[in-house]
């Protein structure tokens, strides 16, 4: 006997697997979504968050292109508070970029993509950082930023409250069968290493760039090919607007105004493991090169930290390579396919679609189930609890934390200066069991993203670990140092310039005054 | 502007250099690029905690500890400055601290292990007065003491750690939190601003007696976050000890480090009452050399470039943050003689894997000779009249081995006596 039934299990809390829960939910199924590390720390958290118009593949994929169309709209409908409304500009740099203008004007065009041709002068009048290499520009509007932390726990949240529950840093471990037909899954917690096993009727695979291991367990093929994308986060924002570079999509050709940093990205380079994503020098500073032709000041802002990535894009079988490749996805019907009943693969496809990817797979597999309900995410808003969503996650602008200089309301205390994180904002967190280390705690409230990379929250978060959570003094400190060096694993490759000051003054604190590096070994000595 | 000798810093090499230079009658200008994080974050004097970075335990004697460090490395700061120089530079920042009116104390022959804001015990040389009751070689039990909504020190953490690694656990260590009068959790509030509420009277005996009611009588010692009061500290601190009935001792908390504030403002108001030019928030670079001689270096005060012309030059300078070194993507250089100081394929190259471990950025500065003056490749002085002190003398990492103070201290006083000479 299992140790708990459900109806389906989804594996892969990233957004694919995150919107097949809430789709699940909302058609009355009962699911459990079971995820190895947290909840977004896949791909997902690790995207660059541009909220897709469409107008990246209008020329060479333009099944992809409106789906972004389409999904983008919907989000703005049921998901505006992970949004940001920026529109965006593709601009053209080189006259090998004027070349390709045309095609993505008719591609827009063919797409349905709203697309405006403006003069550089316009264009520099409402972005002066637009480099002097500039030398055409189309205003896009439906570019944006999509928080994708935010996105995962809205749609996650959304789906618990309807009864849907959630188990993460738990992994698979292999599948119960009967014969042909998949009847749950055997687990093992990554922390605990306790082992349980979940009895169903169905299992979905929405592990992305992982769903080929998981299918391995079962013995079937997903051949999906781990693409590594390399992004760089830049301290503020350098324009109001995402900014494209209009030319055939390849490297460094993306910058991203996501809350209080810009991103830029990205690359592709196939990788044989997607846990081993190693951040090269050459690729750093490509994204630092290339953002410099389209934007003034990405060489002389600070890069605050790198960080890599990595795309599931499914091999349909052409002859395809890398950008190729289709940026669409696949459901695969393993019972159809490889005659394992109960056992659906979703693959490919990208955040902005995450949406649409689950509705389709949910659509075959509640068929199966025999459960005729529609899909209505499209038009089910996530905010739709009581708690306001805002409040789910802090949000300065829509809580009204005052400013600094303000007198009309109180100054309230706050746990991440960088971020503006206040205490309260952590509290409901910590008593959330999916939260187990400091890292989850940033991905749902922002603490630590800031410029001084948790210098300063790590040790008030660690205190609130041992008084809201009873944790150990030993237990909380190792939280501590695992969360600084998370955060240094990204700050030290882009170490030039005010970072070393910065990374003075965190080792300054936590060796010289706290002198943690001595705790720490001091425990791990004791604990071996 | 003309001066005799003049420093460029803002730590305590250049604070110990100016002192023993005003010991030794010179006139002294005193260069500040401005206010730096170490300024924020300082609170003991540290000399030597740890032989290595690595394992083992921590140093009784830093003066032994030093000794066998020299031996052993002839290359290392301590061995340049000589041990002589440590030890006259803590005497002297003894006796200048005592002249201020700051209350410090300390040996260079014992090290007192102190518990940190998260309960970790840390050897340190020379500590204000205040901390002196944190000593972990007395058994008496400790209460660690914070304060409702205040962040910066967190008691339970730190006792739970605390607990746990004194005297292998055989000690008591509890936590309280009281809340403070006047500051409501849910507003903002910072170390400076209790700091400042304790230069009241009536605050004092208020948070005495709050004390008193939450700690049962008994044998024990309070650890406070060190927020005692910004200038009447030593007052503050006997009343509420009085008071709450019980011995009392500050622990250092995050930034902005109150004890910092008041060691560097003070020491700062005697140099200045006491005849030292200061001139406040003024980068220095740039600096001209005729015949291995320095005639001026260049200041960036008030928006424009101001030569100061000298006999000799020491740059007392604490590594990064105080801008004492420019790090491009792969070329790091110094200011005052623009030279290249290192060379990186990829800026990673400059740190470790781990932010615990030593850092190789932490360990570039200045190449100096044996009479600390900044020197080429082959060893000959860049200028005969310039010396260097502090954390941008190149080759180590003070942060594991908890030597910044002692090692800043030791250069500062070895420069100064090179600078008398020069």
């Amino acid at each position: 006997m299992p140790d708990l039934s459900t109806g389906v299990v989804v594996i892969g809390g990233g957004s694919t697997g995150a919107g097949v829960l809430r789709d699940l939910a909302m058609r009355g199924i009962d699911a459990v979504l079971v995820e190895k590390g947290d909840l977004a720390s896949g791909t997902t958290g690790r995207s660059h968050g541009l909220l897709h118009s469409g107008g990246r593949y209008c020329v060479n994929d333009e099944a992809a292109a409106i789906e972004c169309v389409e999904e983008g709209r919907i989000l703005r409908r049921i998901a505006p508070s992970t949004i940001e409304d920026t529109g965006g500009y593709f601009v053209s740099v080189t006259e090998e970029d004027t070349e390709w203008e045309p095609r993505f004007v008719e591609g827009c065009r063919k797409t349905g993509i709203t697309c405006e041709r403006i003069s550089v002068d316009e264009a520099r009048r409402r972005e002066p950082a637009l480099s002097k290499q500039v030398r055409t520009a189309f205003w896009v509007p439906e570019d944006g930023h999509l928080d994708p932390f935010f996105l995962v726990l809205g749609n996650v949240e959304s789906a618990r409250r309807r009864g849907a529950k959630v188990m993460t840093y738990t992994q698979v471990q292999g599948f119960l069968r009967e014969g042909e037909q998949v009847t749950g899954v055997r687990l093992r917690d990554v922390v605990s290493g306790t082992e349980t096993t979940i009895g169903c009727q169905a299992v979905i695979n929405a592990t992305g760039a992982w769903s080929g291991l998981v299918a391995r367990l079962l013995g079937v093929e997903v051949k999906v090919v781990p693409m590594k994308g390399i992004m760089v986060v830049l301290s503020h924002r350098l324009a109001h607007a995402a900014i494209n570079r209009c030319h055939k999509p390849g490297d460094g050709d993306i910058i991203v105004p996501a809350l209080s940093v810009a991103i830029l990205g990205t690359t592709a380079a196939k990788v044989s493991n997607p846990e081993e994503l190693p951040i090269e020098w050459g690729e750093v500073r490509q994204m630092i090169d290339d953002g410099a032709m389209m934007l003034d000041g990405v060489t002389t802002a600070r890069a605050m930290r790198a960080y890599a990535g990595v795309r599931p894009l499914y091999d349909l079988g052409a002859e395809a390579e890398g950008r190729e490749m289709s940026r669409n996805f696949a459901v695969i019907d393993h019972e159809q396919r490889d005659g394992v009943k109960g056992f659906t693969s979703i693959v490919g496809g990208k955040v902005t679609t995450y949406r649409l990817m689950a509705e389709r797979v949910v659509d075959l597999v509640a068929r199966r189930l025999g459960v005729t309900t529609v899909c209505t995410t499209a038009q089910v808003p996530l905010d739709d609890g009581e708690r306001p969503m805002d409040e789910l996650r802090h949000r300065p602008a829509a809580l009204g934390v005052p400013k600094p200089h303000g007198d009309e309301a109180p100054l309230q205390p706050l746990l991440c200066e960088c971020e503006m994180v206040r205490p309260a904002d952590v509290t409901p967190w910590l008593a959330d069991p999916a939260v187990r280390g400091l890292e989850d705690i940033r991905r749902r409230t922002r603490s630590g993203m800031g410029p001084c990379q948790a210098a300063i929250c790590s040790y008030r978060l660690a205190a609130r670990l041992v008084t809201d959570r009873g944790l150990s003094g030993e237990a909380a400190t190792a939280a501590m140092g695992d969360f600084l060096e998370s955060r240094w694993r990204g700050v030290r490759h882009v170490f030039w310039g005010s970072q070393l000051r910065q990374a003075q003054v965190t080792s300054g604190l936590h060796l010289e005054l706290l002198n943690l590096d001595r705790q720490l070994a001091m425990d791990r000595d004791v604990a071996s | 502007m003309k001066t005799d000798i003049a420093v460029v810093g803002s730590g305590l090499a250049a604070l110990t250099a100016v002192r023993a230079l005003r010991q030794a009658g010179r006139d002294v200008t005193l260069v500040w690029p401005g206010l730096t994080s170490l300024y924020f974050l300082a609170a003991t004097v540290d000399v030597l905690g740890y032989a290595d970075v690595g394992a083992g335990g921590a140093v009784q004697n830093p003066s032994d500890g030093v000794a066998r460090l020299i031996a052993e490395h002839p290359d290392h700061p301590y061995a340049l400055a000589g041990l002589p120089a440590l030890q006259a530079g803590l005497a002297l920042l003894l006796d200048w601290f005592k002249e201020a009116g700051l209350d410090w104390q300390g040996s260079p022959t014992r090290n007192l292990m102190l518990p940190t804001a998260t309960g970790t015990p840390k050897p340190s040389c020379l500590v204000p007065v205040t901390m002196a009751a944190g000593d972990l070689d007395d058994p008496m039990p400790i209460v660690l003491c914070g304060f409702a909504g205040y962040q910066d020190f967190a008691p339970e953490l730190a006792a739970s750690n605390l607990q746990r690694s004194w005297a292998k656990g055989s000690r008591r260590v509890t936590a309280v939190r009281i809340g403070l009068p006047g500051f409501n959790p849910d507003r903002l509030f910072t170390s400076i601003d209790i700091a400042r509420r304790f230069e009241e009277p009536s605050f004092v005996t208020e948070v005495g007696a709050l004390i008193q009611a939450a700690i049962p009588a008994g044998p024990v010692r309070i650890g406070l976050p060190a927020v005692l009061g910004l200038t009447r500290t030593r007052d503050i601190h006997a009343a509420l000890m009085a008071r709450a009935g019980h011995p009392v001792f500050e622990i250092p908390t995050l930034p902005p480090s109150v004890p910092a504030l008041r060691l560097f403002d003070r020491l700062r108001k005697q140099l200045q009452e006491t005849g030292t030019e200061l001139i406040w928030a003024a980068p220095a670079h740039a600096a001209e050399v005729h015949n291995r001689r320095c005639t001026r270096i260049s200041l960036k005060a008030a928006g424009r470039e101001q030569p100061l012309e000298a006999r000799a030059f020491i740059l007392a300078l604490e590594d990064w943050v105080d801008g004492a070194f420019r790090a491009g993507v792969h070329l790091v250089r110094e200011p005052f003689f623009g030279n290249v100081i290192a060379e990186h394929p990829k800026p990673a190259d400059r740190t470790a894997p781990s932010l615990f471990s030593p850092q190789p950025y932490a360990q570039l500065g200045y190449r100096v000779t044996d009479h600390l003056q900044p020197a080429d490749e082959a060893g000959t002085p860049l200028a005969d009249n310039v010396f260097i002190a502090g954390g941008a003398i190149a080759g180590y990492d003070p942060s594991g081995t908890k030597s910044r103070g002692g090692m800043a201290v030791a250069t500062g006083y070895r420069a100064a006596q090179e600078a008398l000479a020069a």
